[in-house]
């Protein structure tokens, strides 16, 4: 895993894109629900 | 309407630039990187681990500004504000320390070296942390804003401590700080970042800034529409 | 500053009254420094190391006494006389008083305690040492009370009182613990003020910001 990583270094930065956009996602995913729940407050 | 679509399409030209470039595994040309000693390819991951940390502390001083306005004015939206820019400051704070973490391991040799600058993003991170342990603590919410508020603009005075006063007091690992020997300010600024790459960490700073922008305003949005309904559920 | 005296005597004398704190957190100190001498029991520690202890000693024996005086005016339902009486930046320099000779009282039995019982806890530069104790005890006093007078309107008082302090504590335990290391090793004086300035200006700042916003936190 290590030496795989210090070989081809561009799959850390490859892994560190990864882990911002899912960070990201995840945060919209969450702001997802918050909405349902304020759409079914409406209805 | 239309400033949306603006927004939109300078977010999409933004992020595929600042996406693609660091991915292409053979740069030539123009978006040929010189090869900085000690980082190699590893250098990309500033388009995206120092927007990240960026972000986190525009998130924190947001929400310090919007903590004044409330105890100035008492208006429950400042508050929302506040706490909204907090939440998303978080996010960024914990992906910019997970991120910053990762490129540790292969550049200095270990997760976690205690470097000031990591240290003031785990501090960071340490009084987001109490922020929300203290709001979910509080059942009344006037109460529960003003006690944030307050608590938000206590720790905001201490932050100048760990930004002026930790990198001197032990030497750091990232480039420009003490320990470097011949870095002279952050690397971005030092003649080791060649133009083109200089020109995209700015973009990918900008894009990124925007993007917490929408999705902050996304929040309050959505926070304020919550809190009209409960208010109208109320009257009822 | 009469009225500010009237309260500090007020808290005084409810305290010698009851003993509550005192007792208890003298108990702490007590037997937290004897979980040290356990810990450390046969093992030639370094004076560095044992400086830093010392600091994990203090920090947690004052996060234990220092929001009894917010705490003990909520429980006992005295805030609204409180409210009515006095305005709030009287209060607050009434419970700092407190607080701060609270603090000194406790430190000094921990220091004493710890200088005499860790035998490998040698300090070469006294003065040095005794001034750090004295400013820091000083800036933790100051920066602790604000925050006792937010957790004392919170639900969880206990648990969320070392939480919020650690990272507001944290530029002052950082330079207080360097200052400490440099009075083991006997260093010069003039090495240390870049230090006591950090401290210095920690005090100004929490000291301004707290009676700046005080006024918020009680009346609510």
């Amino acid at each position: 895993m290590y030496e795989f990583f210090s070989e081809h270094q561009l799959y850390i930065v490859l892994t560190i894109v990864l882990i911002c956009w899912a960070g990201i996602f995840g945060y919209l995913v969450r702001l997802d629900k918050k909405i349902q729940e304020v759409e079914k407050s409406i209805h | 309407m239309t400033k949306k679509y603006l927004l939109g399409l300078v977010l999409t030209i933004i992020f595929i630039v600042s996406l693609s470039i660091p991915m292409v595994p053979f740069p030539q040309h123009w978006y040929e990187f010189p090869i900085i000693p000690g980082l190699e390819e590893k250098a990309r991951n500033i388009f995206f681990h120092v927007p990240m940390a960026w972000v986190s502390v525009i998130a924190f001083i947001t929400s310090l500004v919007y903590a004044i306005q409330f105890l100035r004015k008492k208006n429950s939206l400042d508050d929302i504000k506040s706490a909204s820019a907090a939440e998303i400051g978080l996010v960024f704070c914990f992906l910019a320390t997970v991120t910053g973490a990762i490129w540790a391991k292969f550049n200095w040799g270990m997760f976690w070296n205690w470097d000031p600058r990591q240290t003031s993003i785990f501090i960071l991170l340490l009084i987001y942390g109490a922020y929300f342990a203290l709001r979910s603590a509080i059942d009344i919410e006037e109460k529960r804003a003003t006690l944030s508020a307050v608590y938000a603009i206590i720790a905001g005075l201490t932050v100048p401590f760990f930004i002026f006063v930790m990198p001197r007091i032990t030497t750091g690992l990232h480039p420009g700080s003490g320990g470097d020997p011949n870095g002279n300010g952050p690397l971005f600024q030092s003649k080791g970042m060649a133009s083109n790459m200089r020109v995209l960490f700015y973009l990918s700073s900008i894009g990124f800034c925007l993007l917490y922008f929408w999705m902050w305003n996304l929040r309050v949005r959505i926070q304020k529409i919550a809190l009209t309904q409960e208010e109208k559920s109320f009257h009822e | 500053m009469k009225s500010v005296l009237a309260l500090f005597l007020k808290d005084v004398s409810s305290e010698m009254r009851t003993r509550y704190a005192l007792n208890a957190l003298v108990m702490f100190v007590v037997t937290s420094i004897a979980i040290t001498l356990f810990a450390i029991a046969a093992e030639t520690s370094s004076s560095l190391v044992l400086a830093g202890v010392l600091w994990i000693l203090i920090f947690f024996s004052s996060m234990s006494g220092l929001s009894r005086t917010f705490v003990s005016e909520e429980e006992r339902g005295t805030t609204l006389l409180l409210q009515l009486l006095a305005i709030p930046s009287v209060i607050f320099r009434g419970k700092l008083l407190f607080n701060i000779l609270l603090m000194m009282f406790l430190n000094l039995i921990t220091v004493l305690l710890y200088l005499l019982l860790v035998e490998d806890f040698i300090v070469k530069n006294f003065g040095i040492f005794s001034l750090t104790i004295f400013l820091g005890t000083l800036c933790l006093a100051t920066s602790s009370t604000i925050l006792a007078a937010i957790v004392a309107k919170a639900n969880t008082k206990g648990t969320l009182y070392p939480v919020l302090s650690f990272p507001i504590l944290l530029p002052l335990l950082v330079s207080v613990i360097s200052l400490t290391k440099l009075a083991v090793e006997g260093a010069e004086w003039t090495k240390t003020i870049q230090d006591f300035q950090v401290l210095i200006s920690y005090l100004a700042i929490a000291l301004t910001a707290s009676l700046l916003l005080f006024d918020f936190i009680w009346k609510e």
